[in-house]
């Protein structure tokens, strides 16, 4: 029995691993029969890693830096309605990025959101529609991720330097945070990771416009778009090489059993 | 130390959002279009000619026609609507988002049979289509004009029950359609002739005869009413009709003037309504 058992979750990883290996390898074998003519121009590429870099890193720090005290909050506190903000900050992982986007795109057209246009500069369309986008997109899962690397703190820590003499704020900036450390570098991969792949939302609010708000995932529609697989498949396996280094990478700081 | 860190960082965030902010106000004149993703190589060159002889900066957004529009609506934004085909002029009208009459046509779209390079399938007319076996894609009738147009020459032709017995799955756009026959998906689609010269590597064309083409369609191009210039938008109109837009078009395999177009099918109609038969819907149940 025990065997069976063996052979058979073996049997199961094995297969699925090599299922993404073929999709992986189907890709470049595909690739490698376009003929390198059609690829895009190298300075389109290396706009859409930029770019992708650049939004994905900024979303990801905003989001991050927003989802602390609230996970936090919702980690070490019980409150009324606790039940209800939880939720809600739970939609932007369950609803579609396209439905977030237009959500985005309505909320510009509002009196509010004229008025934050006109104080920071226009999103709609623009790079910072990008950030903007990556930011309702990730910071669901940003606040889930660090709310359980909070849990799994023992609450005792921060009780025992409330007694000899740290304020809350002592608490969380010197006990908290640093034990939630490899956490935290965690969540900020998983999150940016989210975002670099995202489309959806970027697409709806920040428009698909070369050279301007083309990011990785925008580049591959674009080239989808135009009946041109040979650029799609350069950005595919750009998109792969960066998704696979942040995993790699996470493996590396050994953090992923803590999440 | 993390907190001083959380700080340079908002600052910077400030620094470059009020940044962004005065580069906005210097920025000198500048148009959106928005433009179906088709239209991308040929439109990219002339606002590269336009940008450079106006001396007025032009944001491109590219999109599926339908999704454009919805976005030219929640935005309010756009000095030029350039969609895949004419439908999507009449829904602009309608839902009042563009201004009336304002349309004119870059080039004409004629229906050709697309096949993936090498026509694997070795097919040479309509009637191939209806062979056993035969993989064949059209457009969403219902919703890609497309898709339309090629049940319009089916069932002209007669050839309606035979051809969508080996109908195998509707393209959601027009580029997705012309994508399943570049991926070798299917053996054939019912395309636009145009189809082959965005990837010439993946696709070949098949001429339709020409009598059997009873329309033909075209881009268009239009101004929504939400242009801040409308002289503005009308004077970038006639840039991409001029003879050096209309020959950028031409050299991207779009056929630019209504002769040409009318070699590939003398007695066609250009645009124009076409309702689905009676026929289509029992053949899909």
């Amino acid at each position: 029995m025990n065997r069976l058992f063996g052979i058979f979750t073996v049997g199961a990883a094995s297969l699925l691993c090599f299922f993404f290996l073929f999709l992986i390898g189907s890709m470049i074998v595909e690739l490698g029969q376009e003929s390198a003519l059609k690829a895009p121009r190298s300075s389109e590429i290396f706009f859409a890693i930029r770019l992708s870099l650049v939004t994905a890193t900024a979303a990801s720090l905003i989001a991050l830096f927003v989802s602390l005290p609230v996970a936090y909050l919702l980690s070490r506190y019980t409150f009324f309605g606790k039940d209800l903000v939880d939720t809600l900050l739970d939609l932007p992982i369950v609803l579609s990025p396209i439905a977030l986007g237009a959500m985005l795109l309505i909320f510009f057209n509002t009196p509010l959101g004229h008025e934050i246009e006109r104080l920071f500069g226009p999103f709609v369309f623009e790079v910072k529609g990008i950030i903007l986008a990556q930011f309702f997109v990730v910071v669901g899962l940003s606040i889930r991720l660090l709310k359980s690397a909070f849990e799994a703190i023992d609450v005792e820590y921060e009780n025992l330097a409330r007694t000899l003499g740290y304020n809350q704020v002592q608490v969380f900036l010197r006990v908290v945070l640093p034990m939630a450390g490899k956490g935290l570098l965690a969540s900020f991969l998983l999150v940016w990771g989210r975002a670099i792949g995202e489309f959806g939302a970027t697409v709806t609010l920040a428009g698909a416009t070369p050279l301007k708000t083309e990011t990785i995932p925008v580049a591959i529609n674009l080239s989808f778009a135009s009946a041109d697989i040979s650029s799609a498949l350069v950005f595919i396996t750009i998109l792969i090489g960066i998704s696979l280094g942040i995993l790699f990478f996470l493996r590396k700081v050994d953090v992923f059993g803590r999440l | 130390m993390r907190s001083r860190g959380v700080l340079v960082f908002l600052l910077i965030a400030t620094v470059s959002f009020l940044t962004c902010q005065r580069n906005e106000k210097n920025m000198p004149e500048s148009i959106t279009i928005f433009c179906g993703s088709a239209s991308k190589p040929p439109m990219e060159e002339i606002v590269a000619h336009f940008e450079r002889e106006k001396k007025i900066k032009v944001n491109m957004i590219f999109g599926g026609s339908g999704t454009l529009l919805s976005q030219m609506e929640l935005s309010k934004q756009g000095e030029i609507y350039l969609p895949g085909s004419p439908d999507y002029i009449i829904i602009g009208e309608r839902k009042k988002l563009l201004i009336e009459k304002s349309d004119r046509i870059v080039a004409y779209l004629v229906p050709a049979i697309i096949t993936p390079a090498g026509n694997p399938a070795g097919i040479h007319s309509l009637e191939d289509l209806t062979r056993p076996g035969v993989r064949v894609a059209i457009g969403n009738p219902e919703t890609v004009c497309l898709g339309l147009y090629g049940i319009e020459i089916l069932e002209k032709s007669g050839l309606l029950k035979g051809v969508m017995e080996n109908v195998v799955t509707f393209g959601a756009s027009c580029e997705e359609t012309a994508t399943l026959a570049a991926l070798n998906k299917v053996d054939a689609i019912l395309g636009w002739s145009v189809f082959h010269s965005w990837n010439p590597e993946r696709l070949e064309f098949v001429p339709i005869a020409p009598e059997r083409i009873p329309r033909i369609s075209y881009v268009p191009i239009s101004i929504p009413v939400f242009t801040k210039d409308s002289d503005l938008s009308q004077a970038f109109i006639d840039f991409v009709l001029s003879p050096l837009g209309r020959e950028i078009y031409q050299k991207h395999g779009y056929l630019s003037s209504l002769e040409k177009a009318k070699e590939f099918a003398p007695q066609a109609q250009v645009g124009g309504e076409y309702t689905l038969p009676a026929e289509y819907f029992d053949l899909l149940r």
